[in-house]
């Protein structure tokens, strides 16, 4: 949870006042609170979110980069997270997300 | 180096530790205070490449690690609840408290979900409103920001059945702790990327000049730890001791502004109980008076609550830099990811699980073995 993963987003919106939008996470939608970088940020831009909020804008070749240093640290715990979520219906999934492989698995 | 061969950056690495034991003129003591930061280290073996020029000591900088064993104590006594849907990120699940972990009072019936973000749980108190819906609210700086917008949206919204069970630290008031401590050793920091791209380092400007310290704000990437290591031993060569910013792709001076303010106005400073370490004033968050109505705490009356750390394991020693985790007498033993006594050996980012998995204890004992064998010329 210490580190955030970055994202693209898709679409963004109102939700009775606060900015909220559609981030991809290599594959895996679901939705975030934009409100602490409204100002900054428009669909396509690339942004680093920690538990479900954007955090900062960073530029898409800094994503790229922080993603895959995250895979490689096998760090992408809170994708998972987002997946016992999904059964609820809180997370605006739009692809189906990936299973995870025991090699993955750090803990 | 095995571990760096599969790197990519791996010969910018090797150029940079090279420059790192070529400044060194003498053996210095860092410490990094980020559990991302921590895995990296230990998963690349980092430490290992620069040789006699610096030894990292792994600090407190794994919320899950450092959360006190009675908040967990409190966490179980309230997700055991019929009435209760406790909510919690994944990784508080397997720590262990005084008799079981929170993995284990669901599997004896109490409803406990993980979740992702804190606004997840309160959708779920919207969805269920004749449930308590209770959020574990831990973390550093950078999910601090999150669990204040779900608790002034709860209030905004009017969610009665929405508490949260906060357990929140600050990093700055932990490094003056181990820095005011008679036994220091830390003579430098790298402190953590992601914590200063919320906060900005600002507030961590007075602790370099007050204790002589250089200070590198620091990305976690192996690039990033090695160019954050160089730059604190050529300040320490250099006899100067100011905060720099390794980081600069991602952390301003000034933070993430929006952010910290509504930290500030839902939170305030509290003296906050380090696992291991113990009470350390003002260093965690608190909710302010104002949103006492969502205190998990004081919804199920559990203010007063008051646990003893278990006397076997050693985490407060490997936190405050004492005690290699393979140096623990529990590592690997009577501790291990599977079956864990402390908690810097559950989550991924604690410095125990982080030895454990990438092989440091047989990489030591092949070490001992060797040195047992044949003397090595120093």
């Amino acid at each position: 949870m210490c580190l955030g993963i970055p994202g693209r987003i898709i679409e963004r919106h109102d939700d009775g006042g606060l900015a909220m939008g559609v981030v991809d996470f290599g594959g895996v939608r679901r939705s975030c609170c934009l409100a602490y970088v409204a100002k900054d940020v428009e669909p396509g831009d690339y942004v680093i979110v920690h538990v479900g909020f954007a955090i900062s804008k960073v530029q898409e070749e800094e994503a790229r980069r922080t993603y895959e240093a995250l895979r490689e640290l096998s760090q992408l715990d809170e994708l998972d997270w987002m997946r016992e979520t999904a059964d609820l219906g809180l997370a605006e999934m739009r692809s189906p997300l990936p299973t995870r492989t025991p090699a993955e698995d750090v803990t | 180096m095995k571990y760096l061969d599969e790197y990519r950056d791996a010969s910018i690495v090797r150029a940079l530790a090279e420059r790192v034991r070529q400044a060194a003129t003498r053996r210095w003591v860092l410490m990094e205070v980020c559990g991302g930061q921590t895995h990296t280290i230990v998963k690349q073996g980092l430490d290992e490449l620069v040789g006699d020029a610096v030894e990292m000591i792994h600090g407190p900088g794994c919320p899950v690690c450092v959360t006190p064993l009675e908040q967990i104590d409190k966490a179980l006594h309230i997700a055991a609840r019929p009435d209760v849907i406790f909510t919690s990120f994944g990784d508080m699940l397997r720590v262990p408290g005084s008799e079981c972990d929170l993995q284990q009072v669901r599997a004896r019936g109490g409803t406990v979900r993980v979740v992702y973000s804190p606004l997840d749980a309160l959708q779920l108190a919207i969805r269920n409103p004749d449930k308590q819906v209770v959020f574990f609210a831990v973390g550093f700086e950078t999910t601090a920001p999150a669990n204040a917008m779900a608790v002034w949206r709860a209030r905004e919204l009017r969610i009665p059945n929405f508490s949260v069970l906060v357990s929140h630290v600050t990093v700055p008031p932990a490094m003056t702790a181990l820095l005011s401590a008679p036994d220091n050793r830390v003579q430098g920091f790298l402190a953590a990327g992601h914590v200063c791209t919320v906060m900005g380092w600002s507030e961590y400007e007075p602790i370099a000049a007050q204790y002589r310290v250089p200070i590198v704000v620091t990305g976690f990437e192996t690039v990033d730890i090695m160019e954050g290591m160089l730059m604190a031993v050529e300040q320490l060569e250099s006899g100067r001791f100011e905060v720099e910013n390794q980081y600069v792709r991602s952390v301003k001076r000034e933070g993430t502004v929006p952010a910290r303010t509504l930290v500030s106005e839902v939170f305030e400073l509290v003296d906050r109980k380090w696992r291991g370490i113990g009470e350390i004033p003002r260093s965690g968050l608190g909710l302010r008076p104002e949103f006492a109505d969502f205190d998990a705490e004081l919804r199920f009356g559990l203010s007063d609550l008051s646990v003893a750390e278990p006397a076997e394991c050693r985490a407060g020693d490997v936190l405050r830099g004492k005690l290699k985790p393979f140096e623990c007498p529990a590592f690997g033993v009577s501790c291990t990811p599977e079956r864990p006594l402390g908690a810097p050996m559950v989550s991924s980012e604690g410095a125990c699980a982080a030895y454990f998995n990438y092989g440091r204890l047989r990489r030591r004992e092949k070490e001992r073995e060797g040195s047992m064998t044949a003397e090595v010329p120093s």
